[in-house]
């Protein structure tokens, strides 16, 4: 018998598969179970948003930013508004800032019910996936009411909001906030603490701060590295400092700091943070003023650029915008967290079993809308 | 049964003539009909069952279109399938391809000829039934490797690897755990295993707690058995938690992957088939089988006044803990107890052994394994290894030294 012949498989991992978020393609080398390398192959979804952006204007524009992070519409949007009406300095009524903090939170609480939900179908629990979207379809509900929309709302525009919220709508967010913090506990029970969900979760993918820092990995997935950068707190934006709110960061509860778990841990922590701010902003909630007041006639943002950055439910999302006085603008660019957060796989990634991949790329949740732009 | 069958067609003047060796052949082939037809109707109902307790468990309804409440939805995708394209991928191994689905389905078809339903109702009374059980499940795994070699997709290879190294490392401790109940019985037939689980007495043989003489209640041992065995098992037939051949989120469909229709279908069907095997094995080994749990009607209408007082504790526990009123279990429990002390016709047919009793213990356990599948997260490869050969199979050792000496304690067995 001659030497058995052995040699490294390439598994192509999608663009069409069950757990890549998406149209995302991973090229797996593997050996065995074992993954050497793996390389994503982005692009199944580009838009061109950006050079889109170079030929509409201003408040053309506001739609498609939705469509970029699709899962977090109204995050995009209003990070996108904010650096146009700071480029303009509008000020905004008191109503409309706080509206905004609500539907971006109520945002943030949706999208990190996809990511745990999805988290958990990735590691092959389904029902924790249905329960947290019977939560996401509550808001849903909330945001059709405000928009007419569910899934991308066009909602916050440039200077203010294309409506003002029906009557109604406060005493049903504080419906929603007095029944989910029972809804978090299932989602414990059922999910976090399972021992299952822990060996297949805790210690796997493990991402140091500085690995973490190297790749520019932000929001949830940098946070449960142990890193405190939550730019709401750190570089408060909006009316951000008026709350009081914790930010979570991953301790290393099952494993060690850095790990899967963590990461979706953070996640359904920092739902409980944002159901906080939810709920001062409600109570804070000025009850006179028009939303619409502040919108500019003509939208043409002085001659200059700027970078502003807000922290989306996946992370940092700056949008750096060049303007030479006109309606159109000559350049923007969205600096998309998924992107860089997505980098990171190979480092974390390679070493594991296919079946760890899986569990570390649901765990740093994705959307491949925004990847691709 | 085939005896008893051939005798019937026999005693008809006009058949009479026929002989022997052709009427026994041809009741072996009714028997064998019915068996395929039992599996298949069990797969058909299974289905929309597994589908209305998911649906349950997650808040939804489930299928609600097709009939009452969705009962033929089962039937309708049934047709759905049998209409569909039978595509057989261009590099595919063809002949494999095709043999593998068969090879599964048979050999998880023809397990259930020793499968007694009843004192009366079985196909084989064979006296070496387990044995026979367990030796012919394993074949399956045989044509999951076929499948998946033969699909020439990377991920049914996966899918096959897979399977092959779970289903041959789980089927040592569901031997072991199998062998410490033959060792308190003396015999392989399963006729017998069901027949020493007769009548009722104290739990462990000495704590004075009335119980039904099964073997999940003979001795600390066979109790912890009976758990090792359904958790094996569980990994034995490919189930949640332990699904990894066919991971839906990891390997797309696993071994399946490039099969669809009719071919699909039947891997389907075997799913099911196997699926009833082990609940029908864990009833059989380890909850008596047909037995009833009750010893006569008195014990009949003592035992479900024991069931209500219990259903009632627990809704008014599941009451004061989430405020939910769960009226079913009670309700359930309280009629038949009242039917039982009312008509003592009932409280005796409760009490005598039977199909129904083996039924139930059988979807009692299929109900657990489906809670397992939409409760529990799936294991990886190697945790499901080490849970394996580290944890279980250990433990099915030491249960059935355990046995050996529990029996050589109380008296059962004399050296």
């Amino acid at each position: 018998m001659g030497r058995l012949h052995a040699e490294e498989m390439v598994l192509n991992m999608g663009p069409q598969h069950p757990s890549t978020h998406g149209v995302l393609r991973l090229k797996l080398t593997t050996d065995g179970e074992i993954v050497s390398h793996i390389e994503p192959v982005i692009g199944y979804l580009h838009r061109s948003f950006e050079k889109h952006a170079e030929n509409l204007e201003y408040q053309m524009i506001t739609p498609f930013t939705g469509r970029c992070d699709y899962i977090a519409a109204m995050g995009s949007e209003h990070g996108y508004a904010m650096a146009v009406e700071k480029m303009m300095g509008i000020e905004l009524p008191e109503r409309v800032e706080y509206l905004r903090v609500i539907f971006a939170e109520l945002q943030r609480i949706a999208s990190h019910l996809v990511a745990v939900g999805t988290f958990g179908l990735d590691v092959g629990a389904i029902t924790p996936f249905i329960y947290c979207f019977r939560e996401r379809e509550l808001i849903l509900d909330l945001f059709e009411m405000a928009s007419g929309a569910r899934l991308l709302y066009n909602y916050i525009w440039i200077g203010g909001l294309a409506h003002d919220v029906p009557p109604g709508f406060v005493e049903k967010t504080y419906e929603f906030l007095d029944a989910f913090d029972e809804h978090v506990a299932e989602y414990n029970q059922i999910l976090t603490g399972n021992k299952i969900f822990v060996e297949r979760a805790a210690d796997i993918g493990v991402m140091t701060p500085e690995v973490a820092i190297n790749y520019g990995v932000t929001g949830p997935s940098l946070r449960a590295s142990g890193v405190n950068i939550d730019i709401r707190r750190t570089e408060p934006y909006s009316i951000y400092d008026r709350f009081d709110f914790d930010v979570p960061l991953g301790q290393g509860l099952q494993g060690t700091i850095g790990d899967s778990w963590d990461r979706y841990y953070v996640r359904v922590l920092e739902m409980g943070e944002s159901a906080k701010i939810i709920r001062q902003a409600l109570d804070q909630l000025p009850v006179e003023g028009d939303v619409k007041s502040a919108i500019p006639r003509r939208i043409r943002p002085p001659k200059g650029e700027i970078y502003f950055r807000s922290e989306n439910p996946r992370g940092e999302l700056g949008y750096y915008i060049v303007s030479n006085g006109k309606n159109v603008p000559v350049r923007l660019k969205m600096r998309s967290p998924a992107f860089s957060n997505l980098s990171v796989i190979n480092e974390i990634g390679q070493g594991w079993m296919i079946s760890d991949v899986i569990a570390i790329l649901g765990s740093l949740d994705i959307v491949l809308g925004e990847i691709d732009r | 049964m085939i005896q008893l069958l051939a005798n019937w067609i026999l005693s008809f003047d006009i058949l009479s003539g026929m002989g022997i060796s052709v009427a026994w052949g041809l009741s072996l082939f009714i028997v064998a009909a019915l068996i395929f037809v039992f599996v298949a109707a069990n797969a058909i109902v299974l289905v929309y069952i597994e589908r209305k307790v998911s649906a349950f468990m997650q808040v939804r309804l489930g299928p609600m279109r097709v009939g009452k409440f969705g009962t033929l939805q089962t039937v309708a995708d049934a047709l759905k399938l049998l209409q569909k394209e039978d595509i057989i991928p261009r590099s595919a191994d063809k002949v494999l391809f095709i043999i593998g689905p068969w090879v599964i389905l048979v050999a998880s078809v023809v397990t259930f000829a020793a499968i007694p339903f009843s004192d009366t109702l079985l196909a084989a009374n064979m006296n070496i039934g387990l044995f026979y059980i367990v030796s012919i499940s394993s074949i399956v795994v045989l044509g999951i490797v076929m499948a998946g070699w033969a699909s020439n997709n990377k991920w049914s290879l996966y899918g096959a690897m897979r399977s092959a190294a779970q289903i041959i490392s789980y089927e040592i401790p569901v031997g072991i755990t199998l062998i410490a109940v033959v060792a308190v019985v003396g015999s392989l037939n399963l006729q017998t295993i069901i027949q020493e689980q007769a009548g009722t007495g104290n739990l462990f043989h000495w704590i004075p707690i009335p119980l039904p003489n099964w073997f999940i209640f003979h001795s600390p041992f066979l109790f912890v058995a009976a758990f090792v065995y359904l958790i094996g098992a569980t990994a034995e037939i490919n189930r949640t938690p332990f699904d990894i051949p066919e991971s839906e989120s990891e390997l797309v469909a696993g071994f399946m992957t490039e099969f669809s229709g009719l071919r699909w279908a039947l891997f389907f069907l075997s799913e099911y088939a196997n699926a009833t095997l082990v609940a029908f094995l864990v009833s059989i080994v380890f909850l008596g089988g047909w037995q009833s749990p009750f010893a006569d009607y008195e014990g009949t209408q003592i035992g479900f006044s024991i069931i209500t007082l219990v259903a009632i504790m627990w809704t008014l526990f599941v009451r004061a803990k989430t405020g939910r009123l769960s009226v079913y279990p009670l309700g359930l429990s309280l009629v038949i107890t009242i039917a039982a002390w009312l008509f003592p016709g009932f409280a005796i047919w409760m009490a005598s052994p039977g199909i129904f009793w083996m039924l139930m213990k059988a979807g009692g356990i299929i109900f657990m394994l489906m809670w397992f599948r939409w409760t529990f997260p799936r294991l990886r490869v190697d945790q499901l290894m080490y849970v394996s050969w580290k944890v279980i199979l250990p433990l099915s050792l030491i249960n059935l030294m355990g046995v050996a000496i529990w029996m050589w304690l109380t008296g059962e067995i004399q050296f």
